[in-house]
C-alpha cells in the first residue's frame, strides 16, 4: 500500500521517539535495580538493630560512678558499707568495659575513644582496683584521697559520655543524611521514571494515532479500489493464484449473468471458458492462469472466445496481468468485442466486396479489350485482302482511312488491355537481357515512317560513356519509349527529335532516357496533369494525332512498375523534353542478334507449301486468302491434334501454329511436332497469338517454335517472317531449344469467359452484318454452311454429355470460336460460361447443357431468318 | 508457632525436671545468685526460689555460640534454658521482670519461655562472670541463631549482672 511521504517520515520520527524513550525506560530500569539494591541494603541494615539505647548506657555511666562516690561516702561513716562500695565499683567497671568493647562504640570516633577524658577515667579504674579487691583496712585508709580523685573523674566521666553522645549524634545524622540521600535518589528515579512512562505514552499515543491514519488510508484506498472497479465500464474479474475469482464486479455481473456472490469462490476458468474449449483442454491464452505464472508482456493483451451463464458464446478482449503481492492476484479486464467484430467483418465484407467490383471492372475491361481484337483482326485483315482487287482511287483512299482507323482502335484496345492488366495486378516487370543500343535503333527504325509523316529528323545517341547490354524489362520499356517518341514526333512539324541515353552513375545501374523536340511545347500547368489517364492536351495538333490519352498513364504505370522514374520538361512554343530513369543491372555480354540484312526479301522468293494450324474459321479464311493470294498452298488442319497428325506424314515448308486450340494447344502440338520425329520434326514452325506475354514467348521458344507472329496477322510481316525463316536468317528450331523437346505442359491462355452480361438478343446485329459485308457473298455461303453443319453436330454432342465429360471444355470453346464472327451472340455466351465452369473446376448442370440443343436450334432459325432477309 | 515448641519444652521439663520435683527445691548452700519470686509454686526460702552457682549446674544446662552488640568476637556461653527455670519454679504468671543489680529491669513475657529460647547463662567461655565483666548471670538470646532475635525490644531484653526475677500475676 503506498502511503504518503509525510506519514512515512513520521512513522520514522515515531520510531526514533520510541527507541528514544525505550533507552529511557531501560535507564529508568537500570536506576530501579540501583536504587532497589540501595534500599534493600537499607532495610537489611534496619531489619537488624545494631545498637542499644547508647544514650542509656552514657547517662547510666554517669550516674553509677555517681552511685559509687556515695556508696564511698557512706562507707566513710559506716565501714559496714563497703560491700555495697565494692558492688557499685564492679557496675561502674562492667559499664566502662561495655562500653569500649561494643559494637556500638565502634562506631564512635577514634578521637572520642581515645579522648583525654576517657583514659583518665580508665586510669582511675585502674589504679582503684587494687585497693576495691584488697582488705577493707587499705581501702579505707585510701578512701579520702580516692573521694578527691573521684571529684575530678566525675566531670570525666561527665565529658566522655557528652563527647560520645555528640559523636552519636553525628553519627545519626550521617546516617539520616545516607537516608535521605537515598530518599532523593528515590525520588529522582520516580520522577525519571515518570517522565519515561509519559515519554512512552507519547510515543505510544503517536504509534496509535499513525496506526490509525494508515488503517483509515488503507480503508480509503480499499473503498476507492472498491469504487473503480465497480463503477468500471468494462468487466474486472480478480482471481487468487490458484484462480478462484475473489473480484467480480457489475460490469461482469451483467456481461456474464452470474451475480458477484456466485462468482466469487469459484474458478474463474470454469466459470466464463466454455466447457467443451476447458475439456479439450485449449484454453490458449489463459494458459498462464493454469500454469500459476505471470503472463508474458505478449501475453497480456488477447482476443478469446467466453460465455455467458446462459451459454451464450461471444469474443471478448483480455487484458491480463499478475499482480505480484504477499498474495499474487490476477487481474482480468473483459470487453465484449462482439459489435467491434461484426463491424470488423462488415467492412472487410465491404473492402472484399469493392475489391471484387474493382477486379471485376478491370477483368471486363480485359476480357471486353480482348474480346474486340478478334472482330478487329477480321476488320483488318479484310481490308488488306480488298488491296488485292482492283479499287478505285476514291476506293483506296477510303480504304487508307479505314486501315488507320482500325490500326488506331487497335492501338487503343491493346492500351486498354495493359492498363486494366496493370490494375487488375497482373502484370510483372520482366527480367532479361537485352542491348540498349539494339532496342533505340529498332525504336528508330520503327517510328521512323511516322517522322517522316511530319517531317522530322529523328535520332539516338550516347551522352557520356557509352554501354550496352543490361537485364530489365526491355519490352515495357521500348513501349514506353515509342509512347513518349510517338508523342514528340506528333507535336513537332518539321523539326527533329532526339533520343538521348546517359548512364546516371559510374556503375552503369541507373540509366536516363530523354526525348527532346523542339515543337510546340507544354504548358507549365498541363506537365502533371498529362500523366494521368485519359487526359489529352486541347490541341489541333491532338485532336489531329488524336490518341486515346492513356499512353503517358500506361508509361507511368509501366516506369513504377521497374522501380523507375518518369517527368517532363517544356517550354511553350520550344519545345519539350521527356525523360524516364529506370535502374538496371548491367550485363557484359548480350547475346549478339545478328544484324538484320537491309537485303532481305520482303517476302518469300517462290510459292511454298504451307500448314495452317488454326481452329477459328474466320482467321483460318483470312490467312488462307493471304497466302493463297501470294500463290502458296495452304494445307489446314483444325486444332492441335490434327495438326501434329497432318504433320508427322508430309514435309510442309512452314507450319504457322495458332496456339489457343481445342482438343490440343499449339505449344503442345509443336512439342509434338519436333520430339515425334515426323516428316516436319524440323520445319520451322511459326506462333500465331493474339497477345503474347513475355513467359508465353519464351515458352514458344523452349518448345521449339521459330518465332511468334501477333494477331491481326499483318500481311507484310506475316510474307517478311515467312522469308526470314525459309531463308535460315531465323532458325527454325531455336539454339536453346532443346532438340527432340519434351511437349511443354498445357498452358495456353486460358479464353477470356464470357462476362455476365444481361442475356440480349439471340444474335449481335452489328457483328453479323460486318461479317456479311466483309466477305464476299460466295465465300460466306459457304462458311455459314460449315458453321450450321459443325454446330449441328457438335452442339447436339454437348447436349448430351456428362457434365464431366473431358472433352466438354475443348469442344465448347470451339463451337463460341466459330460463334462470334456470326453474331451468334447468346449461344456464344453460354457456351462460354459452360468452358469457364469446367475449366475452373466446377461442373456445369446437366440442364444447362441439355438448354443449348434448344438455344441453338432459335438462334440458327434466326441466323437463317435474317440471312434471307438480306 | 509458639505453641509446638512450648510442648516440647514441656515434655522436655518432664523428663529432666523429675530429680527436682515433688516441690523439695533444695535450699542454696552458698550466698544465692538469682532470687525468683511472685507467682510461683516452687520455693525453698520465704516464699521464693533461690539459686546458687551448683543448683544452676546442677540443672540441665544449655551451651551456644553467638555475637553480641555489646561484645567483641564470639562468645560461648552456657546457661538454663529460661523456659526450664520458670517450669521449675512454677510461675504461673504470663510475664516476668527481671532486675539487674544496677536495678536494670526489664519485662520478658511468657513467650520467650521457649525451647531453642533465651537461657540464664552463668558461664562465659567456661568460666563464671564477675560483675566487673556483666556477672553473675546474664539472659542471653540465641541471636546468630535466631536472626528474629536481633531487634533493639529483645536486645533490651537481654540483661546482664541479673540477680532477681519476679514472676508477674
Amino acid at each position: 500500500m503506498n502511503l504518503p511521504d509525510d506519514t512515512s517520515t513520521q512513522s520514522r520520527t515515531t520510531l526514533v521517539q520510541t527507541s528514544g524513550a525505550a533507552a529511557a525506560l531501560l535507564l529508568c530500569v537500570g536506576l530501579v535495580v540501583w536504587l532497589g539494591w540501595l534500599v534493600l541494603r537499607e532495610i537489611d541494615d534496619f531489619s537488624v538493630a545494631n545498637s542499644d539505647n547508647l544514650q542509656w548506657s552514657l547517662a547510666q555511666a554517669d550516674v553509677e560512678f555517681l552511685q559509687f562516690r556515695l556508696a564511698m561516702k557512706d562507707a566513710q561513716d559506716d565501714p559496714a558499707a563497703m560491700e555495697d562500695v565494692r558492688r557499685r565499683f564492679d557496675i561502674f567497671y562492667s559499664r566502662m568495659v561495655t562500653m569500649s568493647s561494643g559494637r556500638v562504640f565502634h562506631t564512635l570516633r577514634e578521637s572520642v575513644q581515645s579522648s583525654a577524658p576517657r583514659m583518665r577515667v580508665l586510669d582511675f579504674l585502674e589504679t582503684t582496683v587494687p585497693l576495691i579487691d584488697g582488705p577493707d583496712e587499705a581501702f579505707l585508709a585510701e578512701l579520702p584521697s580516692l573521694l578527691s580523685q573521684s571529684e575530678q573523674v566525675t566531670a570525666d566521666v561527665r565529658a566522655f559520655s557528652l563527647a560520645a553522645l555528640s559523636a552519636f549524634a553525628e553519627v545519626s545524622d550521617a546516617r539520616r543524611e545516607g537516608i535521605t540521600e537515598l530518599m532523593i535518589y528515590i525520588a529522582a528515579v520516580l520522577l525519571a521514571l515518570f517522565i519515561g512512562l509519559t515519554l512512552l505514552a507519547y510515543a505510544m499515543f503517536r504509534l496509535f494515532r499513525l496506526a490509525q491514519k494508515r488503517a483509515d488510508a488503507v480503508q480509503f484506498a480499499s473503498t476507492r479500489m472498491k469504487t473503480i472497479v465497480q463503477t468500471s465500464p468494462n468487466a474486472i474479474v480478480v482471481t487468487d493464484e490458484v484462480g478462484v475469482v475473489r473480484e467480480f464486479n457489475t460490469a461482469a455481473e451483467a456481461l456474464f449473468g452470474f451475480t458477484r456472490a456466485e462468482a466469487v469462490g469459484r474458478l474463474a476458468l470454469e466459470l466464463m471458458v466454455p466447457a467443451e474449449t476447458l475439456a479439450r483442454h485449449q484454453i490458449g491464452a489463459l494458459a498462464f492462469l493454469d500454469e500459476h505464472r505471470r503472463p508474458r508482456p505478449e501475453e497480456q493483451h488477447f482476443e478469446i472466445t467466453l460465455q455467458t451463464r446462459d451459454l451464450h458464446l461471444f469474443p471478448a478482449e483480455i487484458s491480463a496481468d499478475r499482480a505480484e503481492a504477499d498474495n499474487a492476484l490476477y487481474v482480468f479486464y473483459i470487453r465484449d468485442i462482439s459489435n467491434w467484430k461484426e463491424a470488423e467483418e462488415q467492412l472487410t465484407e465491404a473492402r472484399d466486396r469493392a475489391l471484387a467490383g474493382e477486379r471485376t471492372k478491370s477483368e471486363f475491361l480485359a476480357v471486353m479489350s480482348h474480346e474486340m481484337r478478334t472482330p478487329l483482326n477480321g476488320l483488318l485483315g479484310a481490308m488488306q485482302l480488298m488491296r488485292d482487287h482492283s479499287l478505285s482511287t476514291r476506293q483506296s483512299d477510303l480504304l487508307d482511312r479505314m486501315q488507320s482507323s482500325g490500326r488506331l482502335l487497335l492501338e487503343l484496345v491493346n492500351d486498354v488491355l495493359d492498363l486494366a492488366k496493370f490494375e487488375a495486378g497482373k502484370m510483372k516487370a520482366e527480367e532479361a537481357p537485352f542491348s540498349i543500343n539494339r532496342l533505340l535503333d529498332g525504336l528508330v527504325e520503327t517510328a521512323q515512317p511516322l517522322a517522316q509523316t511530319y517531317g522530322n529528323e529523328l535520332n539516338w545517341r550516347w551522352c557520356g560513356p557509352e554501354g550496352d547490354g543490361a537485364i530489365g524489362d526491355a519490352r515495357r520499356l521500348r513501349q514506353v519509349l515509342l509512347n513518349l517518341v510517338g508523342n514528340a514526333l506528333k507535336f513537332t512539324r518539321d523539326g527533329s527529335v532526339e533520343v538521348e541515353v546517359e548512364y546516371l552513375d559510374a556503375a552503369k545501374t541507373e540509366v536516363e532516357f530523354r526525348v527532346i523536340d523542339n515543337g510546340i511545347g507544354i504548358a507549365e500547368k498541363d506537365l502533371t496533369r498529362i500523366f494521368q489517364d485519359f487526359e489529352t492536351l486541347d490541341s489541333s495538333y491532338a485532336r489531329e494525332a488524336g490518341g486515346t490519352g492513356l499512353g503517358l498513364g500506361i508509361a507511368r504505370r509501366f516506369m513504377r512498375l521497374m522501380d523507375g522514374e518518369i517527368g517532363a520538361e517544356s517550354e511553350p512554343g520550344e519545345g519539350s523534353l521527356f525523360w524516364i530513369r529506370v535502374p538496371l543491372t548491367p550485363v557484359s555480354d548480350v547475346e549478339a542478334d545478328p544484324e538484320e540484312p537491309r537485303d532481305c526479301p520482303d517476302k518469300p522468293l517462290r510459292p511454298l507449301d504451307v500448314l495452317l494450324v488454326e481452329d477459328n474459321e474466320i482467321n483460318r479464311f483470312i490467312v488462307r486468302e493471304m497466302l493463297e493470294g501470294e500463290s502458296h498452298s495452304v494445307t489446314i488442319a483444325e486444332n492441335g491434334q490434327a495438326g501434329v497428325d497432318t504433320a508427322a506424314h508430309h514435309r510442309f515448308d512452314v507450319i504457322l501454329m495458332d496456339i489457343s486450340m481445342p482438343v490440343m494447344d499449339g505449344t503442345t502440338a509443336a512439342g509434338h511436332i519436333r520430339s515425334g520425329g515426323g516428316a516436319c520434326a524440323e520445319v520451322p514452325i511459326i506462333a500465331l497469338t493474339a497477345h503474347a506475354l513475355p513467359e508465353e514467348r519464351e515458352r514458344f521458344r523452349r518448345v521449339g517454335m521459330s518465332a511468334c507472329l501477333t494477331k491481326p496477322i499483318e500481311r507484310p510481316l506475316l510474307l517478311r517472317t515467312l522469308a526470314q525463316v525459309i531463308s535460315g536468317e531465323i532458325p527454325a528450331i531455336p539454339d536453346d531449344a532443346p532438340q527432340p523437346a519434351r511437349a511443354a505442359p498445357e498452358g495456353s491462355a486460358r479464353p477470356p469467359s464470357a462476362p455476365e452480361m444481361p442475356a440480349s438478343g439471340l444474335l449481335d446485329e452489328e457483328r453479323l452484318h460486318a461479317f456479311l459485308s466483309e466477305v464476299p457473298r460466295a465465300a460466306a455461303g459457304k462458311l455459314l454452311e460449315r458453321f450450321f453443319a459443325e454446330m449441328d453436330r457438335n452442339i447436339a454432342a454437348l447436349a448430351e454429355s456428362a457434365p464431366d465429360d473431358p472433352d466438354l471444355a475443348p469442344v465448347a470453346h470451339q463451337c463460341a470460336g466459330s460463334c462470334g464472327p456470326f453474331g451468334v451472340e447468346a449461344l456464344r455466351r453460354a457456351l462460354g460460361s459452360i468452358e469457364t465452369q469446367t475449366k475452373t473446376g466446377r461442373l456445369p448442370q446437366r440442364a444447362e447443357l441439355a438448354a443449348l440443343a434448344e438455344l441453338w436450334e432459335q438462334s440458327r432459325r434466326a441466323l437463317e431468318a435474317r440471312l434471307e432477309a438480306a | 508457632m509458639f505453641r509446638l515448641p512450648s510442648l516440647r519444652a514441656v515434655i522436655s521439663l518432664a523428663v529432666v525436671a523429675t530429680p527436682l520435683a515433688a516441690g523439695d527445691l533444695p535450699v542454696p548452700e552458698e550466698n544465692p545468685v538469682l532470687v525468683v519470686s511472685g507467682a510461683i509454686t516452687n520455693t525453698n526460702v520465704g516464699g521464693t526460689a533461690s539459686f546458687d552457682y551448683e543448683m544452676l549446674e546442677a540443672m540441665d544446662t544449655v551451651t551456644f555460640t553467638t555475637k553480641t552488640i555489646w561484645t567483641d568476637g564470639e562468645q560461648t556461653f552456657t546457661g538454663v534454658q529460661l523456659s526450664d527455670l520458670m517450669a521449675l519454679v512454677g510461675a504461673e504468671g504470663e510475664d516476668i521482670k527481671a532486675t539487674a543489680i544496677n536495678d536494670y529491669a526489664v519485662n520478658i513475657p511468657r513467650a520467650d519461655w521457649v525451647d531453642g529460647g533465651p537461657i540464664v547463662a552463668f558461664l562465659n567461655h567456661g568460666e563464671k562472670m564477675p560483675v566487673r565483666n556483666k556477672g553473675p548471670l546474664w539472659i542471653v538470646y540465641p541471636f546468630d541463631q535466631k536472626p528474629e532475635y536481633q531487634t533493639e525490644q529483645i536486645y533490651s531484653r537481654a540483661i546482664w549482672q541479673l540477680d532477681r526475677i519476679i514472676v508477674l500475676d
